[in-house]
């Protein structure tokens, strides 16, 4: 592709040019009559909110699944994509949402995976020059090519899959949600990555529900809107707030903090002192009270969701003098831990969360079968209401009851997940760890605004997040966290953006330690 | 900076792991050699050629169930195979030899095929498929040979098998060794080796990563089937005849020797030599038995417990049970001593 970036871009024939395309999933129509032009050399957004069809479109572009109807176009020519093979062989590389790693392979070995021009003999070792080549550029010097995927931690992980679609020299790169589990400093080897690609005249495809990357990465955005197309516009045109508009086709209004409920019975009360949880995190302190949302800001590695695990009864030799309610908890056993109060949400939701093969009705009630069980059997009638109150709670369709969640979008999963975790007796310590991990503004709206209610019920909540925006929309007490320490205590009104990203990123504040409330 | 910090033991770990079925091989060559004397015995090169002709047969039925479940799959069909191998090898290789064992391999890639279609177009657990696979050859090979031993007149062919070379090969523990050794290269210098871990390791993830999983599935069941029979064709003309029923030892044989050689059941790791090492150990334990005229419950007691110990070693969550047990002991006392006082800031929100 030897043409010019700027001043071609907007006239160059497409590289992809889809017509018209439908998928059904059984009753729901995912994508309908969807229309989607990509050209040489941009970067184009996908914007939608959760189940609008920016995945199902992606997974029909990387063939994935095939669509009922609609023509597909690649560089002029009609293609039919059976196959993730067939779809690499024409030129498209996708980063999925979900990984595709196998963690019982090294790096390497995960990076020439599935790589359709990768040499039947291969030494093990014989690529490390190149994999080394690219590991360096998405700033993984410390990652040694021979290193399991297992041994790797999450934000890594998702670097790796990128690093996977760099080395197979697509003309096409998907990134769906690539910088969900993500710290800035790693934000910004990928947009550099994303940069050089384009510069050579290749398309990024780049799904993401972070409108600020969209605005700084992105040539092109498409928004969806529940399966359609709305509208293709020159991102130079828009701004954050139009952006949401024409995903939303409204504005919300900012949510409004209520405090705590006059009619709060119960109000949780919980004190930790001296947490230590092996090997990074010594010497937590927090008190948190009934009503109150503190957030335990911090980059993967932070410490942060150590805590929450380990106050989960998840760590068998985290230690500390925690007491909820009055009550002492021996931590270690997350079956004492959730008598004594605790709710406990993952950041994994698909791993420690859902169970994906059953149905949302089955998924919202799993937690709460010991109440609705009458002489070991389970009250279906009784199952049914309680899962139609959650549902209507985490605001769901109701003819979703019986659809497996494994066919639900990422940020319905989330929803469903948390309304599990939410609605529960008050006087309750939560623990949300990422609560709106790659979960799209509307969806993280209605999950910020469970929480608060849930928080205004009586209930203490302690949510871990790397992502600065939610932090400064959800919390009122915020506690930075760099490597396993506590940077400083302040409440929201006191926090500016600034403060708390250098908190996260350096944690170099202890001798500002006496601003910590 | 803390995959940095954590890197030495995950090394370490992994090269115990890896390392485990040749030092459990070690360990055995050693008993091997010091337990008979201990009690007025000797082991001979014979007895070591003896283990070598055991692991022939069998070793080749471990390593074929051994692939299946690095592709996170398990093959009960290999005793079947095994059976209908040598039944078809005896029955059709009156003649000529290599007519009767090309007839078993291509009956070995035929059942393979399918079942391997079955499991990966039909997306079924190959458990019931394997099982109900292994029922019908059981059956089959009955049928072929009026449900009775048949004998395998040309006796020269299982001698000249047999004969020893370079004191503890035969021509048939040196087939079986150089399988072994193919599938090894295969495994670790072709992609194939890669793909067959990877889709054990994580199915869905090789799918989206463009690994063609089904094709990959059906090659592994072929080539276990293939295996099987060709162990079964030569054990066959080796004792010059084949029963109707093999009976379940060799299963059992292979299970524990692809669990000796570091197979998880959860599919995804896995190396053909360490299955290798897994099945000879087991040959010269076995071997040992006989030698020192142990009786079956002894050796059926003793072959368990090592197999539960090496399942127990190589538990990946071991060293965290281990935690857990030593932290319940130590209690909360001990707790808040050993975090003493460590300089924290300390953190009380407000409302």
């Amino acid at each position: 592709m030897g043409r010019a970036l700027q001043p071609g871009l907007m006239t160059a024939p497409p590289f992809i040019d889809a017509r018209g395309i439908t998928k059904r999933y059984g009753p729901i129509t995912a994508l309908d009559d969807v229309s989607f032009e990509l050209r040489p050399g941009e970067v184009h957004a996908l914007l939608g909110h959760n189940g609008a069809g920016k995945s199902t479109l992606v997974k029909i572009l990387s063939g994935l699944v095939r669509p009922v109807s609609g023509t597909l176009t690649m560089a002029g020519e009609e293609v039919t994509l059976r196959t993730p093979q067939q779809a690499q062989q024409h030129g498209v590389a996708l980063v999925d949402q979900e990984l595709s790693l196998v963690p019982a392979l090294t790096v390497e070995e995960n990076i020439l995976l599935g790589n359709v021009e990768s040499p039947f003999l291969q030494r093990p070792g014989g690529s490390r020059a190149a994999t080394r080549e690219i590991l360096d550029g998405l700033g993984l010097r410390h990652v040694a090519p021979s290193t399991h995927v297992r041994d790797l931690a999450i934000g890594e992980r998702q670097l790796i899959e990128i690093a996977r679609a760099l080395s197979r020299d697509a003309r096409v790169l998907i990134l769906d949600e690539p910088t969900a589990t993500l710290s800035d400093t790693e934000i910004e080897h990928v947009f550099r990555a994303v940069r050089q690609v384009v510069a050579q005249g290749r398309s990024v495809i780049y799904v993401s529900h972070r409108l600020g990357e969209v605005l700084e990465l992105c040539d092109r955005a498409s928004i969806f809107r529940d399966g359609r197309h709305v509208e293709t516009r020159a991102v130079s045109e828009l701004d954050r707030r139009g952006l949401i508009e024409l995903m939303l086709g409204d504005v919300p209004e900012p949510s409004q903090r209520d405090g705590l409920h006059e009619d709060a019975g119960e109000v949780a009360t919980v004190t930790i002192r001296n947490l230590s949880v092996p090997p990074r995190v010594q010497g937590f302190d927090l008190t948190a009270r009934g009503g109150q949302i503190i957030a335990l800001a911090g980059q993967i590695g932070s410490g942060a969701s150590e805590v929450l695990r380990a106050l989960a009864g998840l760590v068998p030799d985290a230690q500390g003098d925690v007491s909820i309610n009055g009550k002492d908890v021996r931590l270690g056993s997350p079956r004492r831990c959730v008598d004594a109060g605790t709710v406990y949400a993952s950041g994994d939701r698909k791993g420690e969360g859902l169970f994906l093969g059953h149905s949302v009705q089955l998924n919202l009630v799993a937690t709460r079968l010991p109440a609705l069980t009458r002489w070991g059997l389970v009250r279906r009638g009784a199952a049914a209401s309680v899962a139609r109150q959650l549902i209507d709670v985490i605001g769901m369709d109701r003819k979703r009851m019986r659809t497996p969640v494994v066919s639900l979008s990422g940020g319905n999963q989330q929803k469903v997940f948390l309304g599990r975790c939410l609605e529960q007796h008050a006087a309750e310590l939560l623990l949300l760890e990422e609560p709106t991990r790659g979960v799209d503004v509307g969806g993280r709206m209605e999950i910020h605004d469970l929480v608060r209610v849930a928080a205004a019920h009586g209930n203490a909540v302690i949510f871990a997040s790397t992502e600065l925006d939610e932090v400064l929309d959800l919390a009122d007490t915020i506690v930075t966290m760099h490597a396993g320490r506590v940077v400083r205590t302040l409440p929201r009104r006191l926090a500016t953006s600034a403060e708390i990203l250098g908190d996260m990123t350096h944690g170099n504040s202890e001798s500002r330690a006496g601003v910590a409330a | 900076m803390s995959s940095v910090a954590l890197k030495d033991p995950r090394r370490t770990r992994e090269l115990a792991r890896t390392s485990a079925p040749f030092l459990i091989l070690a360990l055995m060559l050693v008993a091997f050699y010091v337990l008979p004397q201990l009690s007025g015995r000797e082991a001979t090169v014979f007895n070591v050629f003896n283990s070598m002709q055991n692991f022939a047969a069998l070793g080749l039925v471990a390593l074929a169930l051994g692939l299946t479940m690095i592709a996170g799959e398990f093959d009960l069909s290999v005793v079947g195979m095994y059976g209908l191998g040598s039944m078809l090898a005896v029955m059709t290789g009156k003649d000529s030899a290599l007519l009767g064992l090309g007839i078993a391999l291509l009956a070995g890639l035929f059942v393979g095929l399918v079942q391997g279609t079955i499991i990966a177009k039909l997306r079924i657990n190959s458990m019931p498929v394997t099982l109900g696979g292994y029922l019908l050859l059981l059956g089959l090979t009955a049928t072929i040979g009026h449900d009775d031993s048949q004998s395998y007149p040309n006796l020269s062919v299982g001698s000249s098998l047999d004969s020893v070379v370079a004191q503890i090969f035969s021509l048939r523990s040196l087939v079986a060794v150089g399988v072994f050794v193919v599938v090894t290269l295969a495994m670790r210098y072709t992609r194939l080796g890669r793909d067959i871990r990877a889709i054990g390791g994580d199915r869905r993830a090789s799918r989206t990563a463009g690994v063609p999983v089904d094709r990959m599935l059906i090659g592994v069941f072929a080539l276990s089937s293939v295996l099987s029979a060709l162990a079964g064709a030569l054990i066959a003309y080796s004792l010059a005849t084949a029963t109707p029923d093999p009976g379940l030892a060799p299963l059992i044989f292979a299970i524990t020797a692809v669990l000796l050689g570091g197979v998880t059941l959860a599919g995804g790791q896995g190396a053909a030599l360490a299955i290798a090492a897994g099945a000879i150990t087991l040959s010269l334990l076995q071997e040992l038995f006989s030698i020192l005229g142990t009786p079956t419950y002894v050796s059926s007691l003793i072959t368990g417990g090592l197999l539960v110990l090496v399942t127990i070693i190589a538990a990946p969550d071991l060293k965290q049970w281990w935690r857990t047990v030593r932290t319940r002991r130590g209690g909360p006392t001990a707790s808040a001593a050993s975090v003493g006082s460590s300089p924290a800031a300390t953190v009380t929100g407000e409302r």
